[in-house]
């Protein structure tokens, strides 16, 4: 048949009312040929492909839909890929009977049934067959569920519940007799070893304290193999050697105990301190490979033992308790002081680089400041020339001044006008004449330095 | 459905009887479309003594649809990609060349064969798979000291 006939057929298959054969539990091995290369089960209804391949038909259907581009007749074989047309349910009877002769657990093994059958029977077993399948009760009033095996003949509700006369506990009605007789415990029964007649109910609290019962001796722990009866322990443990030696065995054992567990400890520190030492070793490998080639990879190593170092003084300082801790919080303690190594680095490349910008600034001012003076002196001598200059030009006009106004002095008293005229005029010059008193003896120097800058 | 019955059952067929050099366990016990997977570096190989961690993911659709299988280990080799997905380039993983019939088992196998055997002509690292090819020599170099950083 072709894909379409092939996919409407598997759809219009009713599954609902059919065990799903693959969830069975298999007892017996199978031949790896009989398993059905999709779903990995042995075959379930088994189809066959041109290319003679075969696989379960439902399988095979849900294959095609994913497999199929856009409802084309054709698709890959999910084995070999070859393209495929037609669908074949003829498969050879041997094949499905070897399928079917696999041996199951009966599915409703949940319930009780321990039945192991062929996998081609297990539909009919659970249908027909099989005790453990559930019945609605066959009192329509009931809404429990009852097991095949459990409705008699008869055909009565076993979920109606009868009280028991004796101990006034509700039983089922089926299990009524059962528990009258057997499992009632206000019955009474005797003691197997003492013939005290007691109830059920008691039972178990009389055989811990029945004198007749054989108990072991206290010191069986320690290879005592007597076992006698209660009443006659108390005699026997008097004697035992055993029993004597009892606190002894004890103490030896917790100090084995104790032993074991320090050794248990030391143990660990041991391993812990291995691995230090391992790390150590492989970082002085390495700075030896790297060779004793540049400075700052041989402080680095350096830097590192330390770290090692110091990572071991915190194994050392630990308690033994959480050791095992420890292993993890040196491997932190040496990554947070790496951390700790590069920070000071970094904080120190910092510092360098601050002192060298504050040299550089100092010198790069120093030099401002020098021009800045040099430029000064120049004003200064500027102004200096300036001011011999003007000295230089004040001088005739001054000597000509007071000269003038000597004769006239001389010569006419009462020209008050006029001598206040001159001695304004002459006011500045004095004043000039007598400012630069006081320099002059500079002048010699000023002079150099003006024939210089002349 | 029908995937989760087929994959626990090539779970615990791989769990209790696994193939050579390869332990698988689920990710997350409750849920068994990704599995984790360890993986030791084939003898012979530069990743002998590596351990690699491989992760496989299954679709909802298995078998129908193939597994994908990318490694969590960086490895130096031309067919698994060398970013943070590791992918790895498989065949037989292609869509367009799955088949319903082939079993985790075996695809965990030929993933392991293939660091055995890089196959150059088909890599998705180019560099690698020139280098494979032409300084067989420098590839080994580079793929043992990558299976001791990262594999040991």
């Amino acid at each position: 048949m072709n894909l379409q006939d092939f996919l409407a057929m598997e759809e219009s298959r009713d599954r609902d009312e059919l065990i799903d054969l693959r969830s069975l539990d298999l007892v017996s091995e199978y031949d790896s040929h009989l398993m059905c290369p999709i779903c990995h089960c042995p075959f379930v209804e088994p189809v066959r492909l041109q290319c003679d391949h075969v696989f379960c038909g439902s399988c095979l259907s849900s294959a095609i839909t994913a497999f199929r581009s856009a409802d084309s007749d054709e698709f890959p074989c999910p084995s070999c890929r070859n393209p495929t047309q037609m669908v074949s349910a003829s498969v050879p009877r041997l094949l499905i009977n070897m399928c079917d002769e696999i041996r199951v657990r009966c599915p409703l093994i949940t319930e009780g049934c321990q039945e192991i059958i062929p996998r081609g029977h297990v539909q009919s077993h659970v249908e027909k067959y099989c005790g453990y399948r559930l019945l609605p009760c066959p009192d329509d009033l009931c809404d429990h569920m009852t097991r095949s095996k459990d409705v008699g003949m008869d055909q009565k509700c076993i979920h109606r519940v009868r009280r028991c006369s004796h101990c006034e506990e509700d039983v089922l009605e089926h299990e009524y007799e059962e528990h009258e007789k057997e499992l009632c415990p206000v019955l009474e029964v005797t003691c197997v070893d003492c013939e005290t007649v007691v109830t059920r109910a008691a039972l178990r609290e009389h055989i811990e304290s029945c004198p007749e019962v054989a108990i072991p001796c206290t010191a069986s722990k320690y290879a005592c193999p007597v076992k006698i009866r209660r009443a006659d322990i108390a005699a026997h443990e008097q004697n035992c050697p055993i029993v004597a030696m009892g606190p002894y065995f004890e103490t030896q054992n917790t100090r084995l105990k104790s032993l074991e567990s320090s050794m248990r400890h030391l143990q660990q520190r041991n391993e812990i301190f291995e691995d230090g030492l391992a790390n150590i070793r492989s970082t002085l490998i390495e700075s030896t490979r790297l060779g004793s080639g540049s400075n700052s990879s041989g402080q680095s190593t350096q830097s590192d033992r330390e770290q090692q170092s110091s990572a071991r003084v915190d194994v050392h300082t630990d308690d033994p308790a959480d050791i095992a801790a420890s292993v993890f919080s040196s491997n932190a303690t040496t990554y947070l002081l790496s951390l700790h190594e590069s920070l000071r680095e970094e904080v120190s490349q910092l510092s360098h680089a601050i002192t060298d910008l504050d040299a550089r600034a100092s010198m790069a001012i120093m030099n401002e400041s020098m021009r800045i003076k040099e430029d000064m002196a120049h004003t200064n001598a500027a102004v200096n020339s300036v001011r011999m200059q003007v000295q230089w030009l004040m001088d005739p006009r001054l000597h000509q001044g007071t000269r003038g106004g000597a004769v006239r002095t001389n010569s006419a008293e009462n020209e008050g006008t006029r001598t206040q005229l001159a001695s304004s005029v002459a006011g500045p010059s004095h004043t000039v004449g007598q400012s630069l008193g006081p320099i002059r003896p500079r002048r010699p120097s000023d002079s150099g330095r003006e024939g210089t800058k002349l | 459905m029908g995937s989760i019955k087929r994959i626990s059952k090539e779970l615990t067929e791989l769990t209790q009887s696994p193939p050579e050099g390869i332990t698988v366990e689920l990710v997350d016990e409750s849920n068994v479309y990704e599995w984790r997977v360890i993986m030791d570096g084939p003898e012979g190989s530069p990743f002998h003594d590596g351990k690699f961690l491989v992760k496989l993911s299954l679709p909802t659709e298995y078998p129908f649809k193939p597994p994908t299988v990318s490694f969590a280990t960086k490895i130096y080799h031309p067919n698994v990609t060398n970013d943070d997905k590791g992918s790895m380039c498989l065949g037989m993983l292609r869509a367009d060349e799955w088949k319903p019939s082939s079993k985790i088992a075996a695809v965990l196998q030929f993933a392991r064969q293939l660091l055995a055997e890089p196959m150059p002509d088909d890599a998705v690292e180019g560099r690698i798979a020139e280098q494979y090819k032409n300084d067989r020599m420098r590839y080994e170099e580079i793929a043992r000291e990558w299976t001791r950083k990262h594999a040991c």
